[in-house]
């Protein structure tokens, strides 16, 4: 626990410390910056750190937390994404609530390994706030326009609403087993259950959906990424996701009795068809780039709701879900650095029109979009290629005795078709002539670094998939 | 441990990344890029002739696939952080070359070779990327030839589409290159994705029985061939539940390779790329890259899942094949625009090949195969004298009056009055040989669709002397006396040079065919072992000569 203990604990030391951040026009804004980024890194360093040097007893008990695989696996990925984060952010932090913005992007990402590493329902839910909080706040000072208020209102209701759907479930589940403890649940989601074990399922599974944007609850992502700011956006894709994953996890234990299984995995297999297509659909019609994105984001969901699948039928490993969270981590986050360069040296990257003939005005920034975008689309020479391949590996291995399997992989591989449609379409702006042709030439160290961790994992993952 | 394998592969793609990564020092690498591409062409000749010198097969092996000369060191190998049925995947990755894949080499080296000597002249711009991608481009055409394992041929077959996006991309017609380019990446993509699902089923299929799961393609093919003799000896039943577990691994295989072949309703990429791209991309892709999808039926279709397809996809694919031919000699005559003609043309004369093909009999797939190789020469030679024609003729059309060019460019015109007539089939140059064995394959299995494919040598001979007769002898005279535009007069001697070597291949293996034929035989027997008693399951009634021999 220590690695979620000291990002916890520091976030809220650099909340405080916004308490007596020099204030006014006299103060010194870089060294703000500086100070709190190299914090942050140090925070996140410590982290690592304690989590690498951390030795854990051969049982791993069955009390609130419990050390399996799948919670140092998301504890990985949340320094993975924090580290990323943090670069992102050196540069695009809101520069009058740094201490506010910092504190609780530290939080939200010690609060995954939380999510991560709970064996019990209120260690579960406290994790899934300890994101959610923070992530009202963010967004309320990243932005402080219309669209920005906007945005924050919608995802402050809609996730009080969704927690509220997760919560009810939560209790049904506590009333079906008589047990806080997940252990405990998974011995009697184990047996043959009722109606009332669905119906707990079905509200756990509503309240996860909206934090990893699937559909029917997918609608707050576009309006949120397109009114937060761009690194806010970033964090939006891929912290909420990694959580409520894991959070999926967690609660769907293996051992589900057939019945139960039954019934769940129609209703995901379903949930993840219509979230790839209408997020496809929805991102092939947008010009917008921050909402091509947002349904980008979704339809990347769908894919991971088809791996869940395979999983819960014992014909994958939980590491299928997480390598691919990594190598989306690399390509998204990797994407919204790139923009973010462009943006702060003075391009537009609100159309995707805006990127057009970006190649000549910032070579290095398009190179890294161009790598991002081949890995979003799947293609080989990148991580996004063994990332879909273990999720069709899945898929086939759950369609050897349910064919509806196979067709929802295939579904996916026709969906992976449109969206490199559109993600060709962004490719082919990047380097095509234009009248637009100032060179821009503001250099961000910080973005520059992110994305190019991000190109090298990229790069790297795909002739080394075995540590991804 | 053959080391001429890497190399190959190697050689063209660091030379390539080489002249790349030197910017704009690149445009002083141009004669190296050349001079890497000959030395391919050089190492393929190698390959070639370690093939003939390799291993031979064994008799009694049950494997349908195998390999003359080999690389695989134990270190390639690719370990995914998944299981398949409780072992950690890790794959050990093959490569490999036997006859057929041996002659596809060649191919790749004589095509880059002529291609890249030829953009000397034809491209203007940025000529040294150009031939930079040329040279990555056949890095990754002779990995897919050269894999004998499912992982890396599928990550080879499409890493080819990224530097060929680019080609089409970059010096292709600026207007329509966009979407022509689109087009092309999301139907190769609508093919080899889901591709990507039958080769996962074949690996998790092959752990029922290997486990730890393979991706092998000669330990596979053993195994396929395995199952089929024990299910043919254990009735019909066995038979169909194995023709079952085949056929969905089947068509997803078939919408990959069908739509790189450009079968016919998958075929409406091909005439929009080439009539895009530059006419020198063109003869790259129309040679070697549409071969990739006969390449992928022959190396893992065939031996992995035949009884599957000789259930019911090779009298589907033969009959589109013998539509395609038909189908594509017609537009090919009622086209204006020229780049249309021979992509039309191309598309008929791939029909041969996917005809031959779905025989299942040594006959029809030593036509296949030599057919591809054939093919391969002449359509690169057509297109290659189609550049230097328009580039001599701005928009050149068959609807532009004045056409005459014999007598200006005596030797472009007999080069291509050679290459259409050995396009069309004459005897003695090679477009005969492999039709011809495709036909007699295709004549054992159903002789209707033969029937309908022979149409097609009319056709194509009609639609080939058009071409000739409109664009070197439709002269009113007139064109003798215009003058000649400086530095384009007919074809240089290097351009003369290359030409006349491809026609001395197409003149040596029309004339003695038994040289190639030698080399593919080893494979062909092989797969015959397999693919013969599942069409004869299959299609008890129809393979009529064949019975009779057998009885």
């Amino acid at each position: 626990m220590t690695p979620a203990i000291v990002l916890i604990l520091g976030g809220s030391v650099l909340l405080a410390a916004s308490m007596v951040l020099k204030g006014g026009p006299q103060r010194d804004v870089y060294g703000q910056r500086n100070a709190m980024g190299l914090l942050s890194i140090f925070l996140l360093i410590l982290a690592g750190a304690c989590g690498f040097f951390r030795e854990l007893p051969a049982d791993l008990g069955n009390g609130l937390f419990r050390f399996d695989d799948s919670a140092l696996a998301s504890e990985r990925l949340a320094l993975l994404g924090g580290f990323l984060l943090v670069l992102i952010s050196w540069s695009t932090a809101p520069k009058n609530f740094l201490g506010e913005y910092y504190g609780c992007l530290i939080i939200m990402l010690g609060a995954i390994p939380v999510v991560g590493a709970s064996n019990d329902l209120v260690s579960l839910f406290l994790g899934l706030e300890l994101i959610s909080i923070p992530t009202y706040i963010m967004l309320g000072i990243c932005k402080n326009d219309n669209p920005g208020a906007e945005a924050t209102i919608k995802y402050f209701l809609l996730s009080a609403f969704a927690s509220s759907f997760f919560l009810m479930g939560l209790s049904y589940l506590y009333g079906v087993s008589g047990s806080t403890n997940l252990q405990l649940i998974h011995e009697a989601l184990g047996f043959e259950g009722g109606k009332l074990t669905m119906l707990a399922i079905m509200l756990v599974l509503c309240g996860l959906a909206f934090r990893i944007t699937a559909v029917p609850f997918h609608f707050y992502a576009p309006d949120v990424f397109e009114g937060t700011s761009l690194t806010m956006a970033g964090a939006m894709s891929y912290l909420p996701k990694v959580a409520g994953f894991v959070a999926m996890i967690r609660i769907l234990g293996p051992d589900m009795s057939p019945s139960a299984m039954s019934a769940v995995v129609p209703v995901l297999l379903v949930c993840a068809g219509l979230t790839m297509v209408i997020g496809n659909f929805m991102a092939s019609a947008q010009n917008n780039l921050r909402r091509l994105l947002a349904y980008s984001s979704v339809a990347h969901t769908g894919y991971l709701l088809l791996a869940i699948t395979a999983l819960l039928r014992d014909n994958a490993e939980p590491n299928v879900l997480f390598s691919y969270l990594a190598a989306y981590a690399a390509m998204t986050l990797g994407f919204f650095a790139c923009l973010g360069e462009i943006e702060a040296a003075g391009g537009r990257t609100h159309l995707v029109g805006d990127l057009s003939g970006m190649f000549y005005r910032r070579p290095a920034a398009s190179i890294g979009l161009t790598v991002c975008l081949i890995s979003l689309i799947g293609l080989p020479l990148t991580a996004g290629f063994w990332a879909k391949f273990m999720v069709f590996m899945g898929a086939s291995a759950a369609g050897m005795t349910d064919p509806m399997s196979i067709f929802m992989a295939v579904l996916m591989a026709f969906n992976a078709v449109i969206a490199a449609g559109y993600y060709w379409r962004v490719m082919s702006k990047l380097f095509e002539k234009s009248d637009a042709n100032v060179p821009l030439r503001v250099f961000r160290p910080s973005l520059f670094l992110a994305y190019t961790i991000c190109v090298v994992l990229t790069l790297v993952w795909f002739f080394v998939p075995a540590v991804m | 441990m053959d080391y001429l394998i890497p190399i190959t592969i190697l050689l063209p793609l660091l030379s390539g990344l080489a002249i790349f990564l030197a910017g704009y020092q690149g445009r002083k690498l141009v004669p190296f890029g050349i001079a890497a591409s000959l030395a391919t062409l050089l190492l393929s000749v190698g390959v070639v002739y370690s093939t003939f010198n390799g291993a031979k097969a064994d008799p009694n092996s049950l494997a349908t696939v195998g390999s003359a000369i080999e690389f695989a060191p134990s270190w390639l190998r690719i370990q995914l952080p998944v299981s398949i049925a409780n072992h950690p995947v890790r794959w050990q990755l093959q490569f490999g070359v036997d006859g057929i894949g041996a002659l596809m080499v060649l191919l790749t080296g004589i095509v880059t070779a002529a291609v890249c000597i030829f953009s000397l002249q034809q491209i203007r711009d940025r000529l040294h990327q150009y031939i930079a991608l040329i040279l990555i481009s056949e890095s990754m055409l002779m990995g897919v030839f050269m894999s004998m394992d499912l992982v890396s041929f599928y990550l080879f077959f499409e890493a080819v589409l990224l530097p060929l996006i680019l080609l089409i991309n970059g010096w292709g017609n600026s207007k329509e290159a966009l979407s022509a380019s689109r087009k092309f990446l999301l139907f190769t993509l609508a093919g080899s994705v889901p591709m990507v699902i039958g080769f996962i089923g074949i690996a998790l299929q092959s752990a029922s029985i290997t486990n730890p799961s393979t991706v092998d393609l000669e330990v596979l093919s053993a195994m396929a061939n395995q199952q089929q003799t024990e299910a043919v000896a254990g009735g019909a039943e066995l038979v169909s539940t194995l023709a079952t577990n085949q056929q969905w691994i089947l068509w997803l295989l078939l919408l990959g390779f069908g739509i790189k072949l450009a079968v016919l309703p998958l075929h409406t990429w091909l005439p929009s790329t080439y009539a895009v791209a530059n006419p020198n991309t063109t003869a790259l892709i129309a040679s070697v890259v549409a071969k990739l999808g006969v390449f992928g039926i022959v190396r893992i279709v065939l031996p992995l899942t035949p009884i599957g397809l000789a259930s019911e996809a090779q009298i589907l694919f033969a009959s589109l094949g013998a539509i395609a031919i038909v189908y594509g000699a017609f537009v090919a005559l009622s086209q204006s625009d020229l780049r249309k003609v021979f992509a039309y043309s191309s598309i008929s004369h791939m029909g041969f090949v996917t005809v031959g093909l779905m025989s299942l009999n040594t006959e029809g797939m030593s036509g296949a195969a030599i057919q591809m190789f054939n093919h391969g020469i002449i359509t690169c030679a057509m297109f290659l004298l189609l550049g230097m024609l328009e580039q001599r003729r701005a928009n050149l059309t068959f609807t532009m009056e004045d056409l005459g060019m014999a007598a200006l460019y005596p030797r472009i015109s007999v080069l291509l009055i050679f290459f259409t007539l050995a396009g069309a089939g004459l005897p003695g140059l090679n477009g005969f040989v492999g039709e011809l064995l495709a036909m007699m394959g295709m004549t054992r299995v159903n002789a209707a669709i033969t029937a309908i494919a022979v149409l097609g040598t009319v056709l194509g001979a009609w639609y080939g002397l058009r071409i000739v007769q409109r664009l070197m002898f439709g002269s009113d005279g007139h064109s003798k006396h215009k003058p000649l535009i400086e530095g384009q007069g007919d074809c240089a001697s290097l351009e003369l040079t290359t030409l006349a070597f491809m026609a001395i291949v197409c003149v040596y293996i029309g004339v003695r065919p038994a040289g190639p034929m030698k080399m593919i035989e080893p494979d062909i027997a092989r797969l015959v072992k397999v693919t013969e008693p599942a069409s004869k399951i299959m299609h008890p009634d129809v393979d009529t000569l064949a019975q009779t021999a057998a009885k």
